[in-house]
């Protein structure tokens, strides 16, 4: 099995990790550097829990091999609150009750944040489009959905 | 001072959002214990096979594997999938089916374990079970409960002659239905369809075991019924109760299938074998094909009804399909029935049902637990009447809705019912009147339909409804609370916290509550039945108002005044009469600790919930859009008014409605649980194939709270959690009865079926 040592960082650490040639980012954030947030929900790709963001991009985890994020910069839902000091998406999600048991949450608020970085008065649709590859049982998603419209206008007051 | 609550009613965050959206919630499959090994389950290949021998010596030499075990390692003992069985089960009824071991000598679905490996990490634990060499005795395998059912079919489990594992008459036998049914001017009848809708919560189901130098146990455990699961964990590895912990981590989502063993059994044995802590984690593949789904029934109905829309008869026959094990198939079959029999007011009505075996995986008991498919059954046929009658849908069910008093879920009295609320509010947030009136021509055709629904606020007299709670102030003023309360998303502990900030007079910020851990927590009932809130609920309350009657009588000595003069509201003790006068709690509390006269103690209580229940109702509108050339069913709005009591905390209660109403629309349109009728596989094993509800699937959803107290819920709650699913599929079906004219008595309701009925139609 061929072994190398690959650099990257995470929430804006330094990693150096020696990495097998078949290891998923997510076997990888989730065994090697203790990033626990990102979740395994299916492993095909299909239910977003995995997302995490790539040099800003939302990517799938679970279908990314580790080998491939060398040099690049990965965002992972442990990165977003300053101390205790919620993001602004996190918050909405807890004030709106877009939570129920949290396993999809992670992989929304990071789906949530690449979409309100490039488009940051999202209506209702782009919403639903942003969120379409993560799924969540719970929910029904009507919550979600006002947690990060709130959290547009929020971060829109923020800055 | 008003004597309006504070606390209840408040729409207030769950308190575990900030560690579910930082990343910090620590969920079974996050759990790293030292020296921990990586568990993986070998499974049949085959429906229905005899496991002749197995070798398993290639795979214990592979370096790295720990444990490899077998049915010959045991344990021996059969026991019941289902939590909910032995003690908690009222011994009047049916006995509980213990027909499966953690390894069975026989397979009798594609997925059952035959075997397990404990490894130091997961890729060497699956380069084992490929080196475990089994030897199989193919027996031929039946897949359809119809065919299970014919002499001659392939016996799945020794005792069930013919696969029947239980024949159930309906126990509540009303008048006669030959007569009711002679009486009747028009009689409505059908054959339903439903299938076996997986929970699909997101998380898959993980395992940690753990075993101390002393033998105890401990397990990372994500049941909803701790208490009972420990209880029957302890029997099934023939161990003291007291020599076993269980403990919760997050739990993500569950549904109804978390009342049932899933991974404990397996990693038990694993780690028992190893002498190490054993982490046994599923995949989603294993998940969808091998872990419990919703019962699928095969419902014959009849209604008998006059030209007034009096029902006069109601008859109710169906077959359930257990799948390998019995699992919940006698309550959830059972209740089926009664939901069926029970919502309308009839004087004549029987019923009965075979529960079948079949090689396929588990039923379980899943969210609406049988009451979903009685309800595509029941108010399918009351459609059918009220098209004939010439009656407004609306009024044939507001004819025939049972009043206080009548018997309800369980045969209870109904307590109250808002449910002729429920209907008139949600007709006209939907626009009843105008779109029934108005029809839409053309291909695509618009359509509105409802349904109506009775549940449960926990499983009384059916199950032991109990649960404890334990209540202590502390100096500051604060109240730590512990119950065993399972939060699996719903926000149990959070309303927890509500109903004892409430009844103990403080603020919701200065209540804890503390639960997930068998050596700690009182004995609960757990999660199921839409129950925690009133049952859990009552408890916490009782206990609430013990400990606040010490507090008053401290209190009453500090100020000079009787106790009865005394009540409290956000952290302060005042006199009823005089609201200025009074005293803080923190106060009262730390000189009660802190009390140098000897009479000095720490103001603590108990509190149970005692045994009741008392049954919620709701009322679901769907208005649709059928493409009569494609077939294709869209949902364009859902209003569902729900008879709640009281909404303790109402951001919760809309969250378990939408929820629920989204897991409804899956079941409704595109959630097939398919088994290929060859080989016995799941087809339906990827999220790529059996589609759940997205986002983009979202119609406009709008949820009614309407609040009528009872007086045995705490502060007048009574259950939600299963309430938004189960008549989504009806009132869905309804939907397009009314665009199209057809009824679609198969869920779930595709493009196919639509257009296949369309074109037998012309």
């Amino acid at each position: 099995m061929r072994k190398e040592v690959t650099k990257f960082t995470v929430n804006g650490k330094p990693y150096e990790i020696i990495l097998e040639s078949h290891m998923t980012l997510l076997e990888v954030l989730r065994n090697k550097t203790g990033h626990t947030g990102a979740k395994y929900g299916c492993g095909t790709g299909s239910c977003g829990a995995c997302t995490v963001l790539i040099d800003g991009k939302p990517v799938l985890s679970c279908l990314t091999l580790a080998a491939t994020v060398r040099n690049k910069n990965i965002e992972t839902i442990e990165g977003l609150a300053e101390g205790n000091t919620l993001h602004p998406i996190q918050q909405a999600f807890v004030d709106y009750g877009a939570t129920q048991c949290g396993f999809c949450t992670p992989g929304m608020i990071l789906s949530t944040k690449a979409l309100l970085e490039n488009n940051p008065h999202p209506t209702k649709e782009d919403v639903k489009e942003a969120l379409s590859g993560n799924l969540c049982r719970c929910t029904g998603y009507v919550k979600v959905i006002d947690a990060v419209l709130a959290a547009a206008e929020a971060m829109q007051g923020g800055k | 001072m008003s004597n309006a609550l504070s606390v209840i009613g408040k729409r207030l965050p769950r308190p575990q959002g900030p560690a579910q959206t930082t990343g910090a919630a620590q969920f079974a499959a996050d759990i790293k214990l030292p020296g921990m090994l990586i568990g993986k389950v070998l499974r049949s290949p085959y429906p229905h096979a005899k496991i002749l021998k197995i070798d398993k010596s290639k795979a214990e030499n592979l370096p790295g594997v720990e444990a490899v075990i077998t049915a010959e390692d045991g344990p021996k003992i059969p026991y019941s999938i289902c939590n909910l069985s032995g003690d908690m089960q009222n011994p009047e009824l049916p006995s509980e089916h213990k027909d499966c071991y953690v390894f069975n000598d026989k397979a009798r679905f594609v997925g059952d374990p035959v075997a397990a490996v404990a490894a130091i990490n997961e890729y060497i634990a699956e380069e084992a079970l490929e080196l475990i060499d089994v030897e199989y005795e193919k027996l031929p395998a039946v897949f359809d409960p119809i065919e299970a059912m014919k002499p001659g079919a392939p016996k799945i489990h020794d005792y069930a002659e013919g696969n029947v594992a239980e024949h159930i008459p309906y126990a509540f036998l009303e008048g006669d239905v030959e007569k009711g049914l002679q009486e009747a001017d028009f009689i409505f009848e059908g054959t339903f369809r439903t299938t076996k809708q997986k929970s699909a919560q997101i998380e898959p189901n993980a395992t940690v075991a753990n075993f101390d130098h002393n033998g105890r146990l401990t397990v990372w455990s994500s049941s909803q019924q701790p208490h009972p699961a420990r209880r029957q964990l302890a029997r099934i590895f023939n161990m003291p109760e007291g020599k076993v912990r269980l403990l919760s981590p997050f739990i993500g989502g569950a549904f109804g299938s978390r009342q049932s063993f899933i991974t404990e059994p397996v990693c038990i044995a694993l780690a028992r074998k190893a002498g190490k802590p054993v982490k046994l984690e599923d995949t989603r593949e294993e998940d969808l094909s091998t872990r419990e789904g919703r019962q699928p029934q095969i419902l014959t109905a009849k209604l008998g009804i006059k030209k007034d829309g009096t029902i006069t008869a109601l008859q109710f026959k169906t077959v359930a399909d257990a799948g390998a094990y019995f699992s919940h198939s006698g309550a959830v079959t059972s209740l089926c029935m009664m939901d069926f029999l029970e919502l309308y007011r009839c004087p004549n009505k029987n019923g009965e049902a075979d529960i079948v075996y079949t090689n396929t995986s588990i039923s379980g008991g899943i969210r609406g637990y049988g009451n979903p498919p009685a309800m595509f059954a029941l108010e399918q046929l009351m459609d059918n009447a009220a098209k004939t009658l010439g009656i407004d849908p609306i009024e044939l069910r507001l004819k025939n809705i049972k009043r206080a008093g009548e018997r309800g879920y369980g045969m209870l009295p109904i307590e109250n019912t808002a449910l002729a609320e429920c209907i008139k509010l949600g007709a006209e947030k939907i626009g009843w009147q105008e779109k029934k009136a108005s029809k839409k021509e053309g291909v695509i055709k618009r359509g509105i339909g409802m349904a109506c629904a009775m549940h449960c606020s926990g499983a009384y007299p059916d199950l032991v409804e109990q649960s404890n709670a334990f209540i202590k102030l502390n100096a500051d003023g604060s109240a730590d609370v512990t119950v065993s309360a399972t939060d699996l998303g719903q926000g149990i502990v959070g309303a927890l916290g509500q109903i004892a900030a409430e009844g103990l007079g403080l603020r919701a910020e200065d209540v804890n509550v503390t639960y997930g851990d068998t050596d700690v927590t009182p004995f609960d009932d757990g999660a199921h039945a839409s129950g925690s809130c009133y049952t859990t609920g009552n408890a916490v309350l009782a206990a609430a108002t013990n400990a606040k009657k010490q507090l008053l009588e401290r209190a009453a000595k500090a100020l000079g005044v009787s106790d009865e003069e005394l009540d409290t509201r956000e952290g302060r003790v005042y006199v009823k009469t005089d609201p200025e006068k009074g005293i803080a709690i923190a106060e009262v509390v730390r000189n009660t600790i802190y009390d140098f006269t000897g009479e000095g103690y720490n103001i603590s209580a108990t509190g149970t919930s005692g045994y009741r229940g008392s049954s919620p109702f709701q009322a679901t509108f769907v208005e649709v859009e059928v493409d009569t050339e494609t077939g294709q069913v869209k949902v364009l709005k859902i209003v569902l008014a729900e008879d709640i009591g009281r909404a303790i905390n109402p951001m919760t209660v809309e969250g378990q409605l939408e929820g629920g109403i989204v897991q409804g629309l899956g079941y409704t349109l595109t959630e097939d649980f398919v088994v290929d009728m060859n080989t016995g596989c799941t087809v339906t094993d990827s999220f790529d194939v059996y589609k759940l509800p997205t986002t983009l699937d979202l119609p406009e959803i709008e949820v009614i709270l309407v609040e009528q107290p009872v007086a045995s819920g705490p502060f007048g709650a009574k259950g939600v959690g299963e309430l938004g699913l189960i008549a989504m599929a009806a009132a869905t079906a309804n939907a397009v009865y009314d665009a199209v004219g057809i009824q679609v008595k198969e869920l779930p309701i595709t493009p196919e079926k639509i257009l296949h009925a369309l074109e037998s139609n012309q």
